[in-house]
């Protein structure tokens, strides 16, 4: 394989018991890019992405991540190899303040900067001794992205981060992506067309568990063709 | 007409083949497994169907047997009126502890019910010793009287009522199985929101489930007692709580007929490990373990699958099969 | 009515034994919370806690030496159980945890009797001393015994507080998965927390041997009532644990005062009423999926 690739998955099958639910997927991302899953609610994108991070197993196909296969890892391992998993739920530790949540993130990594992430965050600053559970929709938001920034990961996969947010916290948060990508290439499951068409490198298009189009060219994403998928 | 015989083959074979059991081996035991299986099926329903565990099982089976015991002690003669009074007395429990009980979730409903089990204990044992004798119990087996036709005082007469009991209790098993209400019941293991956006009462098929299913232990206890002649608060000891349990996962956990299997394997190996060991919980406990660690099929469960395969073409046991595939 | 002098040492004995239960139906409330298990095997390091005192006190005469062996060999077997039995079963449904956990239990009473007998065995009591509360001589080492819960409660809460393995623990409390997601090995959690059970659990059955006979069906005597202060607190929670351990302990001395049965039927009829009014104990979680 190795065109560079710091993610590659190869004809990934998975099923939940009898049911049969993502078929032959692949799945490459470059560092630095930003790849966006696009489909309808069912299409399987979250499960493709719980599959990668480990949290699924998959029945058969490949995973590398940095030159490393993947299946039969420990979620954990996986995560402390720098793949990291954020959940669409926005569940934060509710009972946890802010900075103990982050504690947690710097504990699993050994990554006490976080600087890193109160500058793509400022906000958290200011309510590091709050509850995690009196936060709004899009302050957790920005502390699980926050928790999961420590250990420096090489790939983040979001689950639709912006789903549910004010507009002016989705405008932030696609100017957070965009630096981050510099870092970090991304793997975001998203519906919001206008955000996908502006951030991403590469749109893949999902239906009923299968990747049915893969949009690499610029001018094509810039023009939301992927709109028909959605 | 062909229907009603395909429904009633399986149950017919599964009674022929435990009619056998009685040629070749002695009374009691045959007695005991007839009545321990009636006293499992009742926790094999509540766990395989609607997925509650009860470790309190020895309640219910207690207050039946007390039930039968106190008219039989106090009141009457007649055997038969005693089962009715048992029977009766099971229900009037369930029913009352019930609408308590069925709206816990599963893990407190297993807890508590243990609990109950302990309470009943206590209740027998101490608080009514005045009624119950505490643990000498209550002898009444020269009390009963003959009764014409079928005579349960005897032994071996008993044996053949209690066949038949069993018998009946299968079909209603079986029929509960295959009805709407059955699978009602499964549908609230399963994913009791549906259930109820279906438009159906969680709260009630639970609480017709828990009755149904404690009163026939109520039953199996009532029939314990009219055999034995004899009751003591043992019965619901703590340390017996674990045997309905084991026996529904070692038969195999809601399939019909793991109740009489389990209760085949299991009365057998502790009328034969006792007796050479005399440490009958480590064994128990160990066996338990191990079949969860194994698969939890039980032994049913595993048996199932492998005969349906030997018999698929002469379809002999179709209707042996069928109960176990709604289980899973 | 009631004697003054009878009720302070009801209630001296009531806050001891709801002490020996707390012990108990913490470990029960750790497990359930993070591994969303229940762990009826906690009634067997309570047993291997008391029965290694006894064998240690009768070697040594020191009761306080046995309860410190009693508490390390029931955190050592509770070790082994978890890495033997329970590493294959985390994942499995509650139920499925439950019944293996009795087989735990029951097999690991019979290993008790094949080693030490069914007869009940008796430990002295460290310190006979009394000392004088209102009037009433009051036993000193029932009031260790509430001293000791109470410092093992402070310290529970300054783990799960101040320590980074205790918020996470919490953490994993609310969302297991999530924990996992951040990069932390959970199993590690898992048994960490199984450990401190299994020792509470034995330094339970190590304070509570010298106050009771030894004997193998300990930990099933004892089990309706620690399944009461589980439930009536509420699975998962620490406080609520201790508040209903102590509420248990005085029903069950101040009942028996009254009226002896009331001893063992008053913590029922409470459960009951809790539960009628709230279905998940005084301060339980209301999730039971992770």
């Amino acid at each position: 394989m190795n065109n560079g690739e710091i993610l590659a998955v190869r004809g990934l099958n998975a099923s939940y018991g009898e049911a049969k639910v993502l078929f032959d997927c692949d799945l490459d991302i470059q560092p630095g890019q930003v790849v966006t899953c696009v489909g309808r609610n069912g299409a399987g994108k979250t499960t493709l992405l719980k599959n990668i991070a480990g949290i699924l197993k998959p029945t058969s196909g490949s995973i590398t991540f940095n030159d490393r296969n993947l299946i039969g890892m420990m979620s954990y391992n996986i995560a402390k190899m720098g793949l990291k998993y954020i959940p669409q739920d926005k569940k934060v530790f509710s009972d946890l303040t802010v900075r103990e949540n982050l504690e947690l993130g710097s504990y699993a990594t050994k990554d006490y900067n976080w600087d890193q992430v109160t500058d793509y965050f400022p906000r958290l600053k200011q309510l590091m001794d709050r509850k995690a559970g009196y936060l709004s929709g899009g302050e957790r938001q920005m502390l699980m992205i926050g928790r999961a920034l420590l250990g420096a990961p090489k790939v983040l996969l979001i689950d639709e981060p912006t789903e549910g947010l004010a507009p002016g916290i989705v405008e932030h948060l696609k100017n957070v992506f965009k630096e981050l990508s510099k870092k970090t290439a991304l793997v975001i499951v998203e519906q919001n067309l206008p955000l996908v068409c502006a951030i991403s490198d590469k749109i893949y298009a999902m239906k009923e568990g299968r990747i049915v189009a893969e949009i690499k060219d610029g001018e094509s994403i810039k023009a939301g063709i992927c709109e028909q998928y959605l | 007409m062909m229907n009603v015989f395909r429904w009633w083959r399986g149950i017919l074979l599964a009674f022929f083949l435990l009619g056998l059991i009685r040629v070749f081996s002695p009374l009691p035991f045959a007695i005991e497994i007839l009545i321990f299986s009636i006293y499992v099926i009742g926790c094999n329903f509540l766990l395989g169907r609607v997925g509650f565990i009860s470790f309190g099982q020895p309640a219910y089976l207690a207050v039946g047997a007390y039930s039968t015991a106190f008219y039989l002690f106090y009141f009457g003669t007649n055997p038969y009126i005693g089962l009715l009074f048992g029977i009766l007395g099971g229900l009037v429990v369930t029913v009352l502890v019930g609408p308590f009980f069925v709206r816990l979730r599963s893990d407190y409903f297993a807890l508590v019910n243990l609990a109950l089990a302990v309470i009943v204990f206590y209740l027998m044992e101490k608080v009514l010793a005045g009624i119950t004798h505490g643990d000498n119990g209550l002898w009444f087996l020269t009390r009963m009287t003959s009764t014409p036709v079928l005579d349960i005082s005897k032994p071996s007469e008993f044996f053949i009522f209690a066949f038949l009991v069993a018998l009946a209790v299968w079909a209603f098993y079986k029929y509960l199985d295959d009805s709407v209400y059955g699978a009602c019941c499964l549908a609230t293991k399963i994913n009791e929101d549906k259930l109820k956006f279906l438009g159906y009462d969680n709260f009630s098929i639970r609480l017709l489930a828990f009755v149904i299913a404690n009163t026939t232990t109520a039953l199996a206890g009532s029939l314990y007692a009219v055999y034995f002649g004899f009751v003591s608060p043992e019965m619901s000891s703590h340390s017996r709580c674990a045997d309905p349990v084991v026996v529904t996962i070692l038969g195999g956990v809601g399939t019909l007929y793991g109740p009489i299997v389990g209760s085949i394997v299991y009365t057998g190996m502790k009328d034969l490990i006792s007796g050479v060991v005399g440490n009958w919980e480590l064994l128990i406990g160990f066996l338990l373990v191990f079949i969860m660690l194994a698969g939890e099929k039980g032994i049913w469960g595993t048996l199932e699958p492998l005969l349906k395969k030997a018999f698929s073409r002469k379809g002999v046991l179709a209707n042996l099969q069928d109960s176990g595939e709604k289980g899973r | 009515m009631m004697d003054g002098q009878l009720l302070i040492s009801g209630v001296i004995f009531g806050l001891s034994i709801g002490s020996i239960f707390f012990l108990m139906a913490i470990g029960l409330s750790l497990c359930f919370g993070l591994m969303r298990i229940i762990s009826l095997d906690q009634l067997l390091y309570y047993s291997v806690g008391a029965y290694i005192t006894y064998s240690i006190s009768l070697v040594t005469g020191s009761m306080w030496l046995g309860a410190l062996g009693g508490l390390v060999v029931a955190g050592v077997v509770s070790f082994a159980v978890e890495r033997l039995i329970y590493m294959r079963i985390y994942e499995r449904d509650i139920t499925f945890t439950m019944i293996t956990s009795f087989g735990i239990l029951i097999g690991g009473v019979g290993v008790i009797k094949f080693i030490w007998g069914l007869v009940p065995r008796p430990v002295p009591i460290p310190m006979v001393t009394q000392i004088n509360i209102l009037g009433t001589d009051v036993p000193v080492y029932r009031l260790i015994v509430v001293v000791i819960s109470l410092l093992v409660y402070a310290g529970i809460w300054l783990f799960l507080n101040r320590t980074i393995i205790g918020k996470a623990i919490r953490a994993g409390t609310e969302n297991v998965e999530h924990v996992e997601g951040l990069g932390i090995n959970v199993y590690r959690l898992f048994t960490i927390t199984f450990i401190i059970a299994g020792t509470l659990s034995g330094l339970a059955g190590g304070l509570h041997a010298p106050l009771i006979m030894v004997d193998p069906q300990m930990g099933l005597h004892v089990l309706a009532f620690v399944f009461m202060v589980v439930i009536i607190g509420g699975l998962g929670s620490i406080k609520g644990t201790l508040i209903s351990a102590f509420l248990v302990g005085q029903v069950v001395s101040i009942g028996s005062l009254i009226y002896a049965p009331l001893a063992q039927m008053a913590p029922f009829a409470i459960m009951l009423l809790i539960l009628l009014i709230r279905p998940t104990g005084l301060y339980g979680s209301k999730l039971l999926k992770r």
